[in-house]
């Protein structure tokens, strides 16, 4: 098979995908896979499950690809999207936040486990996440991370929704910064 | 609206990042197509994202692209294009290359596909709702077998009971109490209820310690001075019903081995009663 020497645009290769060839695939896979393993990484620290996860999101891509919508956005930020719901659900299988709402939340938020574990604080997005000031941290770790709702963030950290959304909002044009710089 | 503001607003990162409601999410999607100037800022950061994550990436262990593919295996449809060489003797110059055919028409398959997945969602779905009504009957039955198995466990006890009282009250009842003849189990006592019309043997334990494991009470007719097995008590409610016994001059219980002896061990006799 050759492939790496070619480059598809995102249309070609959403429409390659759809005619169900395996060559895009692969070519997907080949693209994407770091960045998106960086994403499950950065919300699953133990490597085993990651793997697992990273699998599960391929074949979901491959599977939904006809509900992906060109219009609502790049192909990469719906992958991105089902990376980081894949994930969140397999930490909450996994029953690693059961007792989330008796620990400090910041200890919880930063804990890893284990020798097979990856350092999640220098990974991708989570990186920069770290250099938010704390109040926005926390919330972006609960919301994008753990995939808690603003009104369940609300709840847990006993502060008013309306605080929590304006914060939230405040928190990602920090992040946006950050990013950009 | 104040365009600039929205964009301003945090609104934008939070859609991408998959963090917005459902109804944020749903009007900026309409705004998207309402203002060129949202639409680019949403497509701004989305590469932004991109470009972001991919500098970040983090290289997955090799099997497991194939690991993927395997798993996907079936799923791929066969290469759609066959190439077919040209006809070596249809012209003398000779065609150069080769003609490329198209096979089958995806868009009836999918169609065909979609009607499959829809039927089979669909039956999936009654699969469903039969196997809970199946299930909710099914757990009725088992507890209804349960209370009829607890019945008839009563019944039988019952019974059991209701024949020991009938041969308690029986005036033709030859009763015979055997006392404890063991030095260590002195009160000790079972009573032989002998029915003199028929001469069956039945045999009340009023109070004989455990038999242990493995071991069995057997009781004996002394018949003309010489030991006759009368039975093994067993596992009986109340009254055991032991043999037939027509004439005896005393009875007398042993314990042995499980299932009884031929013979009794007379050291190991607790109770003994003459007629």
């Amino acid at each position: 098979m050759t492939g790496t020497d070619t480059k598809y645009t995102e249309n070609e290769l959403v429409e390659m995908l759809k005619a169900r060839q395996q060559q895009a695939f692969s070519y997907l896979y080949d693209n994407y896979s770091g960045a998106l393993y960086a994403v499950v990484l950065s919300i699953v620290p133990d490597r085993e499950l990651a793997n697992d996860v990273l699998q599960e999101v391929f074949i979901k891509i491959w599977r939904q690809i006809d509900l992906y919508d060109a219009c609502k956005g790049r192909l990469f930020t719906w992958m991105l999207n089902i990376a980081r719901n894949a994930s969140i659900d397999m930490v909450r299988s996994k029953g690693f936040n059961n007792s989330q709402q008796n620990r400090e939340l910041t200890e919880a938020v930063y804990e890893t486990a284990g020798s097979t574990s990856t350092n999640i604080n220098k990974i991708g997005l989570r990186k920069l996440v770290y250099q938010l000031k704390e109040d926005y941290r926390v919330l972006v770790e609960l919301a994008y991370f753990q995939g808690y709702t603003q009104e369940e963030i609300s709840k847990l950290m006993n502060i008013p929704l309306g605080t929590v959304k304006t914060r939230m909002r405040a928190a990602l044009i920090q992040l946006r910064d950050i990013i950009k710089s | 609206m104040d365009i600039k503001a929205y964009i301003q607003s945090g609104i934008i990162e939070s859609y991408v990042l998959g963090l917005a409601s459902a109804e944020e999410a749903a009007e900026l999607e309409t705004l998207c197509m309402q203002h060129a100037e949202i639409k680019q800022a949403v497509e701004d950061f989305e590469a932004l994202i991109e470009k972001n994550m991919a500098a970040g990436s983090i290289k997955p262990p090799a099997e497991l692209k194939q690991q993927v593919l395997d798993a996907l295996d079936d799923e791929f449809e066969a290469p759609k294009t066959l190439v077919i060489p040209p006809a070596p003797a249809t012209q003398s110059d000779g065609i150069s290359g080769a003609k490329v055919l198209e096979i089958g028409k995806p868009g009836i398959w999918r169609g065909v596909a979609a009607a499959a997945i829809i039927l089979l969602v669909a039956s999936a779905g009654l699969n469903v709702y039969y196997y809970k009504g199946y299930k909710s009957a099914s757990d009725s039955y088992q507890a209804l077998l349960d209370k009829q198995a607890t019945l008839e466990a009563y019944q039988a006890r019952y019974n059991s009971l209701q024949q020991t009282i009938n041969i308690f009250q029986d005036s033709a009842m030859h009763v015979v109490k055997m006392g404890g003849v063991k030095k260590e189990e002195p009160n000790d006592v079972a009573t032989i209820y002998w029915d003199t019309r028929t001469k069956d043997v039945y045999l009340f334990v009023n109070n004989l310690p455990q038999a242990p494991a493995g071991k069995q009470y057997q009781l004996w007719a002394i018949v003309d001075g010489k030991p006759v097995d009368a039975g093994v008590i067993g596992d009986c409610d109340g009254v055991c019903k032991m043999k037939n016994i027509p004439r005896a001059e005393m009875f007398a219980v042993t314990l042995e081995k499980a299932g009884g002896n031929p013979t009794p061990t007379l050291n190991q006799m607790y109770v003994a009663g003459k007629i």
